[in-house]
């Protein structure tokens, strides 16, 4: 298995209606690495429409940058051979957000599992398959017999998104894309995953990149955090010194944001969508004047 | 996947009466056309009904001919019967011929996108705003002695646009899925996720392409009749119109004649109609579901 993801200067433009220049750069000249070991968490955050689900479809493949580039083992994963994106394939892997549209309404569940054992050449008889289904499933919490055979809609948000981590659990990826895996859960559920993501990390040696826009599931996960807004990161480090030092004005502003559980510190400040935009001015005041000549 | 496509379909049957009626209407006009040849011999009893001169003129409807003779002698009955399979071939081949044609355009260009759509569509509505029945009356008149197949070839010229057009945006929407995500990186193939993912979520919509493509033929070929141009050596219900009209069989008290096919034709409209409607019925609303509930 390799042992590097590497994004270097990745830009992502789409063509959109009403915008000065006819396009929008969702992801902006974005560079970071998750190594496979040690084993590591790194959350990603930043608010709606900063460009975090654009930039995992980019490291899964799924959307081809406009500039810069994905890297897989130093390769970009666009040019790989045969053989290399087979290993790509198999080592870099989704938790997508829905776990509803994730399944296709018109099969059981158990389709996604058997794909996975198909496609990627798990086991060669059928029980044998089975066998790395249900032990999958049972390291997930799911019994088997709950879910097996089930159509999509007959089973729980909670259940749908264990199965897509049962699945990760007989691929055994170095490398879980994890795309607000948890944003549609409710909270005993959450923790739940968020616990089986743990153990992934320290039972199975896999990194997670795991997108949000909730820090207290960052708190709870540790280990490092990037945060982004408008497609740049703009800060990266260990989630106790980011959250206690922030060093961009972003990061402090969505620290403030978040809701305290303590009733006499009221949530008060509101944190609105013109704030933001106040930040921004400020932020482009401060930054350095662009290249004046110098005489 | 077989087993899943009958439980869907018959599942989507029990949420539509008007589909349930429409498919009912449908099979038993099915059933008489391919029993046609049997029904028409026992009328004969032994010899050719149809033929000219086989009874005697115009004949009001009675004991021996339900619905009277024509004016060369032939069994009203027996040719409204034959004439309704001819009918629902015309129906079934245009049918079939627009809606894989439609498919097959609608997923390569729904789903490469890009420059690919971009021809494909602009071919598909240079094709929709053609006004069709004048084009294939120019056809028909120029290609005399056509067979009923090619018939069909022709009129699906025309039909498949329309096929397209629907299927194309339903897999516009259905292309970014995430379950299409999670196929593609489990490595399926596009192919393989056009027919196993996208395909059966998409029954509906081949069935609605394919019921207005028939229905399309099935007049188109009426109208063709109507005005003298069918093709050789068949008779379809619009033929038995036409003949009732040359004729003016209406006033010889020949009605049935007239009516009959006219009363198949409104029937059959009917019924491809609420197949139609059924169908949007059923799935428009919620794209979601052939399993959805
Ligand atoms: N396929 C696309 N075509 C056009 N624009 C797109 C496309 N995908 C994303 N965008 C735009 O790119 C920007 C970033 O979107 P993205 O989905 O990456 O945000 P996000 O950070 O994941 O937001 P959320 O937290 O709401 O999921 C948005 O302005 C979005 O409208
Ligand atoms: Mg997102």
């Amino acid at each position: 298995m390799k042992s590097e993801l590497e994004l270097r200067g990745v830009q992502q433009r789409f063509h959109a209606r009403g915008v000065a220049d006819g396009y929008i750069t969702a992801v902006d000249d974005v560079s970071f690495s998750l190594a496979a070991s040690p084993p590591q968490i790194v959350s990603l955050v930043g608010q709606s429409g900063s460009g975090k689900s654009t930039i995992a479809r980019n490291v899964l493949g799924l959307q081809k940058p406009t500039a810069g580039s994905v890297l897989y083992g130093g390769k970009d994963i666009f040019k790989l051979n045969r053989a290399e994106y087979d290993e790509y394939r198999r080592d870099v892997q989704p938790v997508f957000q829905d776990p509803y549209a994730i399944f296709n309404p018109f099969y059981r569940v158990d389709r996604v599992l058997w794909k996975a054992v198909k496609k990627f050449k798990l086991a060669s008889t059928r029980e044998a398959g089975l066998t790395l289904i249900e032990e999958s499933l049972r390291a997930v919490r799911l019994e088997p017999e709950n879910v097996l055979g089930r159509y999509p809609h007959q089973l729980s948000g909670g259940q749908r998104q264990r199965i897509m981590l049962a699945r990760v659990h007989m691929l055994r990826p170095s490398f879980i894309i994890a795309d607000e895996p948890v944003s549609m859960l409710d909270a005993q559920v959450r923790k739940h995953f968020l616990d089986i993501l743990l153990d992934f990390q320290t039972e199975h040696g896999m990194t997670t990149l795991f997108i949000t826009h909730d820090l207290s599931t960052v708190y709870y996960l540790g280990g490092e955090v990037m945060v982004i807004t408008k497609g740049q990161i703009v800060e990266r480090g260990p989630v106790s010194t980011v959250m206690h030092e922030p060093s961009h004005p972003y990061t402090k502003l969505l620290l403030d944001s978040i809701p305290q559980p303590d009733p006499d510190q009221r949530w008060t400040s509101r944190i609105a969508v013109d704030e933001l935009d106040d930040l921004e001015e400020t932020d482009a005041q401060a930054a350095p004047a662009p290249e004046a000549p110098i005489l | 996947m077989t087993m899943r496509i009958l439980t869907a379909v018959l599942r989507t049957i029990r949420n539509s009466r008007r589909l349930a009626i429409g498919l009912l209407i449908l099979g038993v006009m099915v059933l008489l056309a391919l029993f046609s040849p049997l029904i028409v011999n026992a009328i004969g009893g032994g010899k050719d009904p149809i033929e000219v001169a086989a009874y005697e003129k115009w004949l009001v409807p009675g004991p021996g001919h339900l619905l009277g003779t024509d004016q060369f002698g032939r069994d009203v009955f027996a040719m409204v019967v034959k004439a309704l399979s001819v009918s629902l071939q015309i129906g079934a081949i245009a049918g079939i011929i627009s809606t894989v044609v439609g498919v097959i355009v609608a997923f390569v260009a729904g789903y490469k996108g890009g420059w690919i759509d971009g021809i494909l569509s602009t071919f598909t509505g240079i094709l929709l705003v053609i006004p069709t029945f004048p084009l294939l009356i120019a056809l028909s008149a120029y290609a005399k002695n056509v067979t009923l197949f090619q018939v069909g070839v022709m009129i699906s010229i025309f039909a498949w646009p329309f096929a397209a057009k629907t299927i194309r945006s339903q897999v516009l929407s259905l292309r970014t899925r995430p379950y299409v995500d999670l196929a593609r990186v489990s490595k399926a193939r596009d192919l393989e996720i056009i027919v196993t993912e996208l395909l059966p979520n998409l029954l509906p919509f081949i069935g609605v392409g394919f019921a207005s493509s028939a229905l399309g033929a099935i007049f188109g070929l009426v109208g063709l009749e109507v005005i003298g141009l069918g093709p050789g050596g068949v008779v379809d219900l619009g033929q038995i119109i036409f003949n009732a009209i040359t004729t003016g069989a209406l006033t010889l008290g020949a009605w049935p004649m007239f009516v009959v096919p006219i009363v198949l034709l409104t029937l059959l409209f009917a019924a491809l109609n609420m197949v139609n409607i059924g169908l949007e019925e059923v799935y428009n609303p919620r794209l979601r579901g052939v399993a959805g509930e």
